[in-house]
C-alpha cells in the first residue's frame, strides 16, 4: 500500500511539476500561506463589515466546495486523464497490470488525493493564519482550531462527492432518493427554525469544540470513505458495443453555428462520457445549491436585492469552468493530423461553451422567480452571462485548451484571480448601488473580445503541449 | 522531377536535448522515401515538424512548396498523417470519426469511401464501436484509413505497420507501393528495416539528430549490400564514435 501510494504521490506530483516547471508549481502552495497569513490581518475589518460567525462560515463553506472540487476531479476516470495527457498512463487505471485489486487501488487513490490536496491547499492556509497570530493577537489554539475544522470541511466535501459518485454509478434511482431525502431533512430543520449551517459539523466544532463531536465527525468522514471504496466499481473495458450514428444528426442540426463538425464532436463526446450529467450535477447545480444557502445566510450583510445579484455573479463565475467542460476531454493530439489550428480549436470551444451558458441563465431566473425577485430577473441573467463571458475569456487567454492543468501554474491562477477579481468587485459595487446598473456588465464583453483575440494569437504561437 | 519535400539544416532542440541536428533532405515526387533510425534518433520530431505540429528551432523545410512555420495548417490540409501515437477521439465511433475528418477535410462521398476502407481493411464490423473500445491494431486500420481517404498527393507516416498482424501488414505494404506508382509521395519514418528495403524507393538514416546517410535502395542491393546490415554498421560506427 505505502510502495503504491508513494508511487502515486510522486505520479500526481510530476503531472503538475512537468506541466509548468517544479518551482512555479511549488510556489503553489507558497502563495495559499501568503494570502492566508495576508488575509489575517483583514479579519478584524471584515467582522467589523460582516455580521459575527459569517467569515467562519464563508471559510468553511469555500472548503467545502474545494474537497468537492477535488474528489469531482478526481472521479473524471481514464478517459480524462488520456485524452488530456495523450499517451499517459496512471497507476490509478492500472488494475490490469498490477497484482492489485481494484478496490486496493482505488482506496490508495483516494488516501493520495486526501494527503496530496491537503498539502497542496488546505495546510499552507491554516499555516498562513497560524503564523500571522503573534501579529494579529489571535490565540494560538484559535489558529490551530480553524486548521483542524477547515480540514474536517475538505474533507466532508471529499468524501460526501466520492460517496455520491459512487452511488451515481451504482444506482442513479438511489441517489435522487438520497438527494432528496437530504433536501427535505435540511428543508424540516429550516422549517423547525434551526440554522442548518450550525449542524455542519466543521462549523459547529469551530464553534464550539468537544472531543465526542470531534469523534463523531471523524467516525461519519471515514464511513463514507469505506462506503464509497467498498461500492466503488471500476469501468468495464473493452466491450465491443455499438452505438447508432449521432455525429451525422448532430451535423446537419449544428449547421448555422461556425464550426458545426468540431460543435457535433464535442457534444457527441459530453453526451458519450457522461460528462455532461455528471459536471451539471457536480460541478454546477450541487455546487451552486450550496452556495445559494450559504449567501442566503448571509444575505443579512448584502443590500435589498443584492442577495440575488450577489448569487447571479457567483453562477457567472462557476459558470465559467463550463469550459473546462469541454477542453477536459481533448488535447490537441487527435487534432494534429487534421488541417485544424489552436484557435479554431479555441474559438469552437468558446462556441460550446457560448451553448451550455443556457444552463446558468435559466438558473439565474429560476432563482429571481423563485426568490419573488421577477423584476430584477433581466439585470441579473445579464451581470451573471456577461461575467461568465469576460471570465472564461480571461482563462482562454491565459490556459489555451488546458484549464484543467493550467489553474494549479501559480503565475496563471494569480492573473486569473486579479483580472477576474477586479471585474467580480467593480461589478458587484455597480450592481449593490443601483440593481438596473447590473445590465451595465454587457460592457465586459469587449475585454472578453480584446482577451479571446488575444487568446487566439498567443496559442497559435506556442507548439501544442503534449504530456 | 518536383520536390515535394526539402528541409535545409532543419533543428531542434527541446530545451538542451537537441533531437533534430541540422538535417537536409529533399523527396521527389513519386517517391517512397524512408526515413530510418533507432528509436530516439529524432524520426518522430522529424515528422512532427513537417506537418506543423512543432516549429523547427534552426533551419528551414518546405512541404509541397509550403513553408512549415509560416502554413501548417495549410501543410496539413494538403497531405495526409499518420501520427505514432495518437489515436482517434474516445467517444466516436469508427464511422462517425470518418464522418467528422470528412467534415473537417470537406472530402465528397464520404459514406461510399469509408465502406470501401472498412472492407479494404477488414474492419466493417467495427464501424459502429467507440474508437475507446476498438483494439490497437483496429485504431490503426482507422488512423491509416483517415490518412489516405481523401488520396493525398503527399503521405508523411510514422510507425504505420507497428500494430498490424502479418497479413495487415503485407496488405498494407501492398497498399503503399501501388500508391506510388499513381505518381503520390509516401514519407514513412520507420525502424522496421525489412519493410523499408522492401517498400521503399529512396531512404535515410537519422542517428541521434544527425543525418548519417541518404541514398537509394537500388544503389544499395546494387552493391550487393543489404538495408540492414548497412544500418547496422554505420549505427554502431557512428555510436563508437
Amino acid at each position: 500500500m505505502f510502495e503504491l501510494l508513494h508511487a502515486m504521490m510522486k505520479e500526481e506530483w510530476r503531472i503538475h511539476s512537468t506541466m509548468f516547471g517544479s518551482i512555479s508549481f511549488a510556489l503553489f502552495p507558497v502563495m495559499i500561506f501568503g494570502i492566508a497569513f495576508m488575509g489575517a490581518f483583514l479579519v478584524p475589518l471584515m467582522q467589523s463589515a460582516l455580521p459575527a460567525g459569517n467569515l467562519a462560515l464563508t471559510l468553511h463553506s469555500s472548503y467545502l466546495m474545494l474537497g468537492i472540487m477535488v474528489g469531482g476531479f478526481g472521479l473524471l476516470g481514464n478517459e480524462v486523464m488520456n485524452r488530456r495527457f495523450g499517451q499517459a498512463s496512471l497507476l490509478a487505471y492500472s488494475a490490469r497490470s498490477l497484482p492489485l485489486t481494484a478496490q486496493h487501488i482505488f482506496a490508495t487513490f483516494v488516501v493520495k488525493d486526501t494527503i496530496y490536496y491537503f498539502f497542496l491547499w488546505v495546510f499552507p492556509f491554516g499555516i498562513g493564519y497560524l503564523a500571522a497570530s503573534p501579529f494579529t493577537g489571535t490565540p494560538l489554539t484559535g489558529g490551530l482550531l480553524l486548521l483542524l475544522t477547515l480540514t474536517l470541511a475538505f474533507l466532508s466535501g471529499l468524501c460526501t462527492i466520492f460517496f455520491l459518485s459512487t452511488i451515481w454509478a451504482r444506482s442513479r434511482l438511489l441517489f435522487w432518493l438520497l438527494l432528496l431525502l437530504g433536501t427535505a431533512a435540511a428543508s424540516l430543520v429550516v422549517v423547525a427554525g434551526t440554522n442548518p449551517a450550525l449542524l455542519f459539523p466543521p462549523l459547529a466544532l469551530y464553534r464550539t469544540f468537544s472531543w465526542d463531536s470531534l469523534v463523531a465527525t471523524g467516525v461519519v468522514l471515514v464511513l463514507l470513505f469505506v462506503v464509497a471504496i467498498a461500492l466503488f466499481s471500476p469501468e468495464p473495458v473493452g466491450s465491443e458495443k455499438r452505438h447508432r450514428d449521432l455525429y451525422l444528426p448532430l451535423l446537419q442540426r449544428l449547421r448555422a453555428l461556425p464550426d458545426p463538425a468540431l460543435a457535433a464532436k464535442d457534444i457527441v463526446d459530453l453526451y458519450r462520457s457522461g460528462g455532461l450529467v455528471g459536471q451539471m450535477i457536480f460541478s454546477f447545480f450541487l455546487p451552486l445549491l450550496v452556495i445559494w444557502f450559504f449567501l442566503s445566510l448571509l444575505s443579512p450583510a448584502f443590500p435589498p436585492h443584492g442577495l440575488l445579484l450577489m448569487f447571479a455573479i457567483v453562477t457567472g463565475v462557476v459558470a465559467s469552468t463550463m469550459y473546462t467542460w469541454v477542453t477536459m476531454f481533448d488535447s490537441f493530439g487527435p487534432y494534429a493530423c487534421l488541417p485544424v489550428s489552436v484557435s479554431r480549436l479555441i474559438s469552437a470551444k468558446l462556441t460550446m461553451f457560448a451553448l451550455l451558458q443556457v444552463l446558468p441563465a435559466l438558473f439565474i431566473a429560476g432563482a429571481a422567480i423563485l426568490s419573488g425577485e421577477t423584476a430584477y430577473l433581466v439585470p441579473a441573467v445579464v451581470l451573471g452571462l456577461a461575467i461568465s463571458f469576460y471570465a472564461v475569456a480571461v482563462m482562454a487567454w491565459l490556459a489555451g485548451l488546458s484549464p484543467n492543468v493550467l489553474v494549479y501554474d501559480v503565475k496563471v491562477l494569480f492573473l486569473n484571480m486579479v483580472l477576474t477579481g477586479v471585474a467580480i468587485i467593480a461589478m458587484t459595487a455597480l450592481a449593490f448601488a443601483e440593481p438596473y446598473a447590473a445590465l451595465g456588465s454587457v460592457l465586459l464583453l469587449i475585454p472578453a473580445w480584446f482577451f479571446v483575440q488575444k487568446a487566439k494569437t498567443r496559442w497559435d504561437a506556442v507548439d501544442p503541449a503534449g504530456f | 522531377m518536383t520536390i515535394v519535400l526539402e528541409t535545409r539544416d532543419v533543428s531542434k532542440n527541446y530545451g538542451d536535448v537537441q533531437a533534430v541536428n541540422g538535417v537536409t533532405l529533399a523527396v521527389e515526387e513519386g517517391a517512397l522515401f524512408g526515413l530510418l533510425g533507432p528509436n530516439g534518433s529524432g524520426k518522430t520530431t522529424m515528422i512532427r515538424m513537417l506537418t506543423g505540429q512543432t516549429r523547427p528551432t534552426g533551419g528551414s523545410a518546405k512541404v509541397l512548396g509550403i513553408d512549415v512555420t509560416e502554413d501548417p495548417v495549410g501543410i496539413r490540409s494538403r497531405v495526409g498523417i499518420i501520427p505514432e501515437q495518437e489515436t482517434p477521439p474516445s467517444f466516436l465511433s469508427a464511422m462517425e470519426y470518418l464522418r467528422f475528418v470528412a467534415a473537417i477535410r470537406k472530402i465528397p462521398d464520404i459514406e461510399k469511401k469509408a465502406d470501401w476502407w472498412f472492407d479494404f481493411l477488414d474492419f466493417a464490423d467495427k464501424k459502429d464501436v467507440l474508437c475507446k473500445d476498438l483494439s490497437r491494431g483496429t485504431r490503426q486500420k482507422l488512423m491509416f484509413t483517415q490518412a489516405f481517404i481523401h488520396e493525398p498527393a503527399l503521405a508523411l507516416i510514422d510507425e504505420p505497420l507497428i500494430n498490424f498482424d502479418p497479413i495487415m501488414q503485407d496488405l498494407v505494404k501492398d497498399y503503399l507501393a501501388g500508391y506510388v506508382k499513381k505518381g503520390r509521395t509516401i514519407f514513412l519514418s520507420t525502424h522496421i528495416l525489412e519493410v523499408a528495403e522492401e517498400i521503399c524507393s529512396e531512404f535515410a538514416i537519422l542517428h541521434k539528430g544527425t543525418l548519417l546517410h541518404t541514398g537509394t535502395i537500388a544503389d544499395l542491393t546494387g552493391r550487393g549490400d543489404h538495408l540492414p546490415s548497412f544500418f547496422l554498421s554505420l549505427v554502431r560506427k557512428d555510436r563508437h564514435v
